[in-house]
Order: structure tokens, then C-alpha cells, then sequence
């Protein structure tokens, strides 16, 4: 009697838990989830592996660089340096005149990104804000500049550029740069015109209310909020002309009393063994280290890594800013 | 007590008082100046020098550099005799032609689908974003060389049975994994990270466009009960479509920037070739505008690039 009383209420549960499960909103909130968490899943193994992917190459060269030079080829050592060692350091250090060419690079990227910033805000504001007949054609000509490569140009600029007397000056990048036609310049133009685009107009408007001029328009009020912009171009004008291989060969602007590292480098990884007698690099480690082969090429990649590591430094502190600058605003209006 | 106030609201005219409007045509003239003059000067006059170029015979002597008319002698060279030390101008320039029209839908699917994954709201996020960047950080040629060691070091490991040490296979080969899979890990983590490098730029313009989808047009399919798929295609796919065409230009140009053609003229630049190079250089560029104008023509028919948002 009691147990069948017992029964009945189980029964009752198991009836309402079939009605529960089998009903159609709870269906779909279970496809929900479901669907959710295989998603979650999916994204998280993909992102995950393709960061390992990305970081994987760095975190190697680090490791190679970290051991003593005479575990280049120690079968035993894989990721942790069994005797840790800044000798492979040092020595790419001597070979790419580390400090010196730093300064210079930095110098030139940092100047080289201030004044392609200035132009190419000033023109993509011009070219979204403040139209004129043709102002649209001359756009199109900006598109052009995006299209044509480089070599099309290098040569005839050489000549210019060699009148001026300002081949093997880095002044010859400077001027580049300040009239719009640096690295990748129509993209920076492009980016401005379209971020400018975008702000609404009450901005422009209640500006104007205020009795401000087209100049001050733009410098108080336009510009500060186009931070997003000016970060991102800024980030990529600077490490565009910090990677720069191309016109810095043509225009010669690399030299012994203005070393750079792009140029350090390939001329490095070209003539390792050259470098390395020619630097004293050589007088660091026994000649039974450097007649490895395999020691040449580390120390090719530790210079890699060394250039690449300020780069690295300034986007750990950039990187915030950067990423924000696409989430608030969108470069693209 | 009536006269002071009209003099606040309409102050004394200026005698050269200038409209706003000219005043805004005047400034923006003046904006423009730095880059009009830079493009005269250092992008029209050598794109016109550079063609004169192509159809003369430079060579450099003493202080002088004597030009000869070939007409189209660096043209037919550089397609029928050019070679380099294992391949020839003509060859590269189909091998990279054929391979940015098959790579770039890749680069362009992959790119949207990174950048769709990155828009997604999960803890990490910054840290992911900021790390899917660092390819376009660390992209650059000089590195590139560094890393395969220069041409000299190369050489000197082969000769020792050595080919690549420094690589992602020296260590599966410790792991004991059989040759094949290791090869496969190896050829696929290869071309992954050869599509991030230049995937860059375009997953940060995607990136961008997506955020500037209005979002209430997501709250309303949300409400319709449109399943993430459906919201792909019928909200985020038409909104982006605008700007696959600035990303597909991006990535064609980047393509060919990054080339064995770009170095091959570059190659020849160096080595003083200056009317070979420049003949190059342009077919080179017609080429870029030829595949530009073919991707023209195949986004009007299908109706790629409009939306009826903008504007």
C-alpha cells in the first residue's frame, strides 16, 4: 500500500521530467547551450593553437638564444638551456653594433612615424572633411599610390635624390615621409579619411557655434578623438619603417657611422663568418665553437631576435591602447 | 537695454571677413599641399621617368649615366632571356600571379573568420588580439633572411647533411613521431603561419568593420531567434561586404610586395640593370592592374562592394 503509494509519486516525477525535457522551450534552450558550448570548444582550441603557433618560432629563438654556445648541437637540450648563457647575446650584440644601430633605428622610425603621421592625417581630413572640386579625383590618385609598387619609383627617386646630394642621409627618408609618399603612405591616408568620416558632424558643427576656425576645428577637436586612428597608424608607421629593408638599401642611408639594424642584419646573416671576424666577435668564443656551422646560423637568429625584441618591448606597452583603438571606434567609418 | 543684446548675438563685420565654406576650401588645400607636392615630385615624376626609363639602355660612366633608345628590347629580355641562378622573371611573375589568385579567397575567408572569432566575447580576449598581431609586427625581410641563415650558411649546412635545424621538425623528430605526420604538423603550422603574417592587416580592417555593423540589427535577430550562422550571413556578411573590396586591394598589393618578382626587380635594381628593372617594375604593375580590374568587373556582377548602408 505504501510502497505502491511511493511508486506512484515516482512515477509522477518521472512523468513531469519526460514533460520537462520533451517540452519544446526547454528543447530549444538545451540546442542553446548545447550549441554554446561546443562553440566555446571549438574557439578556444582554434585561438589557442594558432597563438601557439604565432608565438611558438619566439619562444624558441629565445631559448636558443638563453644557452651556452657550446650546446648548439647538445641533442639533450630541447627547451630548457642546460647551462644558461648571454654569450650568443653578446656576440650578436658585437656583430649588429647593437647600441648604436638601436638608437639610429629608433631614431629614424620615431621621426620618420611623427611626420608620416602629420601628413597623412592632415591629407585624410582634407579628403573626408573639407571637400573641394576634384577632391575626389585626387583621392583616386591616392588609391594609386597604394597600387603602384615601389620599384616603379626607386630608381628615378635614386637620381632625385642624388642631385639633392642626399643619398647615404637619412633626411632622404624624412622627406619621404613628410610629403605622403613613405611606406605605405596611401593606406595611412586611407585609414584617416576614413576614421575622419566617421565622427559625426555635430562634432564639426557645434565647433564652428563656438567660433572656432577650420584649422583650430581640426587640432582641438578633431584630432583628439581620432586617437584610435592616430594609435594604429602610428603603431604601423613606426614598425613598417622599423623593418624597412628596402629603401633604406636604395637610398644608401645605412653606413658605418649611421648603422641600422635592418642592414646590420641581412649583411650579417649574408656573411656571418665575415661579421664576426670583422666585429671581433670571434675573440669571444674557442675556435672549436665557431667553426660549427650550426653556431654561425644561432647567432644569425639571435640577431633576428634582437632586432625584433624592442619591437616586441614597445607593443607590450602599445598593445592595450592598439587593440581598445579597434574596439571603441572602428578604423573603418 | 534691446541694442546690447543684438550687439552679442551679431558682432561688427570684419572688413575681410571670408565665408567659412571658402575658408574650409582654402585649408583644405593647404592640408593637401604636403601630400600634392610629394606626389608630383616623388611619385608622378618617377612613375613617368621610370617608363621613359624602360624603353632606354642605361648605363652608369664616370658622373654620367648614358641612356640608348632600345624601344621594347628590355621587355622582350626580360620575358624571353631573363634567368636568374634557378628561375626566370617570366616564371616567377606566372608562379606569383597564379599564386595570389589562389591564395587570396583563402586569405580573405580565413581573415573574416579570425576576425568574426575575434569580435566573439570570451575572457582572454585582449590577450588573444594582442597576440594575433605580432605576425605584422614581426613580418619584415631582414628578419626573414636571418632566419633562413643567408645563402653562405645554408650552404655550409647541406654540405654537412644538415638542412634546417632551427625548425619545428628537429624537435618532432626527437619526439619519435613517424616521418609522415611529422611532415604534415610541419608543411600545415609552415603555410599557417605564412597566411598570419599577412593576415594582419586585413583581420584588424574586418575587425574594424564589424564593429561598425549598427548593433541593433543584432539585438532585432536576436530577438527573431536567428541562430549565430543565420546572423553571419544575413547581418555581418552584407555589412562587411563594402570593405572585402579595400581588403582584397590590401592584400593583392601585400601579396606582390612580399613576391620573388618584387625581388627579382630589386635584384636587377641593385645590380645597376636600371632600364631592365624598370621595365620589370612595369609590367609588374600591369599586371596589378590587370588582376584589379578583372576582381572590378567580377565584384560588379555580383554585386560585391554595394550596400545599402553607405550613405
Amino acid at each position: 500500500m505504501k510502497s505502491n503509494d511511493l511508486m506512484q509519486k515516482w512515477n509522477g516525477y518521472v512523468e513531469q521530467a519526460k514533460e520537462n525535457w520533451n517540452d519544446p522551450r526547454n528543447m530549444l534552450v538545451r540546442k542553446k547551450k548545447f550549441q554554446t558550448v561546443a562553440m566555446t570548444i571549438l574557439r578556444t582550441v582554434l585561438l589557442f593553437g594558432l597563438c601557439f603557433v604565432i608565438l611558438f618560432p619566439t619562444i624558441q629563438q629565445l631559448s636558443m638564444a638563453l644557452r651556452a654556445p657550446e650546446d648548439v648541437n647538445n641533442p639533450a637540450v630541447i627547451w630548457i638551456p642546460e647551462n644558461w648563457s648571454l654569450m650568443n647575446l653578446r656576440i650578436a650584440a658585437v656583430v649588429l653594433d647593437y647600441g648604436k644601430a638601436a638608437v639610429n633605428t629608433f631614431r629614424l622610425s620615431a621621426i620618420s612615424m611623427l611626420l608620416q603621421l602629420a601628413s597623412t592625417a592632415l591629407a585624410g581630413y582634407a579628403f573626408s572633411r573639407l571637400k573641394f572640386k576634384g577632391s575626389n579625383i585626387l583621392f583616386l590618385l591616392v588609391i594609386l599610390t597604394i597600387v603602384i609598387p615601389p620599384q616603379a619609383l626607386s630608381l628615378a627617386q635614386y637620381f632625385y635624390f642624388r642631385n639633392l646630394d642626399l643619398l647615404g642621409n637619412e633626411a632622404s627618408i624624412y622627406l619621404m615621409s613628410g610629403l605622403g609618399m613613405g611606406i605605405r603612405s596611401g593606406i595611412f591616408i586611407y585609414i584617416f579619411r576614413q576614421f575622419f568620416r566617421g565622427l559625426p558632424k555635430e562634432l564639426e558643427e557645434s565647433a564652428i557655434i563656438d567660433g572656432a576656425g577650420v584649422f583650430r576645428t581640426f587640432w582641438s577637436v578633431m584630432l583628439p578623438n581620432a586617437r584610435g586612428a592616430l594609435v594604429t597608424v602610428g603603431l604601423f608607421a613606426f614598425v613598417w619603417q622599423w623593418n624597412d629593408a628596402y629603401y633604406v638599401k636604395i637610398f644608401e642611408v645605412s653606413t658605418v657611422e649611421f648603422p641600422l639594424l635592418t642592414m646590420r642584419l641581412i649583411n650579417a646573416a649574408e656573411g656571418m663568418y665575415q661579421a664576426l671576424f670583422y666585429t671581433g666577435g670571434l675573440d669571444l668564443i674557442g675556435q672549436d665553437v665557431w667553426e660549427n656551422p650550426l653556431f654561425l646560423a644561432l647567432i644569425s637568429n639571435v640577431a633576428a631576435l634582437l632586432m625584433m625584441l624592442p619591437l616586441l618591448i614597445m607593443y607590450l606597452f602599445v598593445q592595450k591602447q592598439f587593440v581598445e583603438s579597434i574596439e571603441r571606434t572602428g578604423i573603418v567609418g | 537695454m534691446d541694442d546690447s543684446a543684438r550687439n552679442i548675438t551679431t558682432p561688427p563685420k570684419r572688413r575681410f571677413e571670408i565665408p567659412y565654406k571658402t575658408s574650409k576650401i582654402i585649408w583644405g588645400v593647404i592640408f593637401l599641399m604636403p601630400w600634392m607636392i610629394g606626389f608630383v615630385t616623388l611619385f608622378a615624376w618617377p612613375l613617368f621617368e621610370s617608363l621613359r626609363y624602360s624603353f632606354y639602355e642605361l648605363t652608369p660612366t664616370a658622373g654620367e649615366i648614358t641612356e640608348e633608345f632600345i624601344g621594347f628590347g628590355n621587355y622582350i629580355f626580360a620575358f624571353n632571356e631573363h634567368v636568374t641562378s634557378n628561375s626566370s622573371f617570366q616564371v616567377e611573375l606566372i608562379n606569383t600571379t597564379v599564386d595570389a589568385l589562389i591564395n587570396l579567397p583563402v586569405l580573405l575567408i580565413f581573415s573574416l573568420f579570425i576576425a568574426v572569432m575575434l569580435n566573439m566575447k570570451f575572457r582572454g580576449r585582449a590577450v588573444v588580439r594582442a597576440i594575433f598581431f605580432i605576425p605584422v609586427i614581426l613580418n619584415s625581410a631582414a628578419v626573414t633572411t636571418a632566419l633562413g641563415g643567408g645563402d653562405a650558411i645554408a650552404a655550409l649546412l647541406e654540405e654537412q647533411g644538415i638542412e634546417q635545424i632551427f625548425d619545428l621538425e628537429f624537435y618532432l623528430v626527437q619526439t619519435g613521431m613517424t616521418p609522415i605526420l611529422i611532415g604534415f604538423i610541419v608543411g600545415l603550422i609552415d603555410r599557417i603561419y605564412a597566411i598570419l603574417s599577412l593576415a594582419g592587416v586585413p583581420i584588424l580592417l574586418f575587425l574594424a568593420s564589424i564593429q561598425s555593423v549598427p548593433k541593433h540589427l543584432y539585438e532585432a535577430a536576436k530577438i527573431e531567434g536567428a541562430t549565430g550562422y543565420e546572423t553571419f550571413w544575413l547581418i555581418t556578411l552584407p555589412n562587411v561586404s563594402p570593405h572585402i573590396v579595400t581588403v582584397t586591394v590590401y592584400a593583392l598589393v601585400d601579396t606582390f610586395l612580399t613576391s620573388s618578382v618584387s625581388n627579382i626587380i630589386s635584384g636587377e635594381l641593385n645590380r645597376q640593370n636600371w632600364g631592365l628593372s624598370s621595365a620589370m617594375a612595369w609590367v609588374y604593375v600591369s599586371t596589378i592592374i590587370g588582376i584589379l580590374a578583372l576582381l572590378a568587373v567580377l565584384a560588379k556582377s555580383f554585386k560585391i562592394g554595394g550596400s545599402h548602408y553607405e550613405e
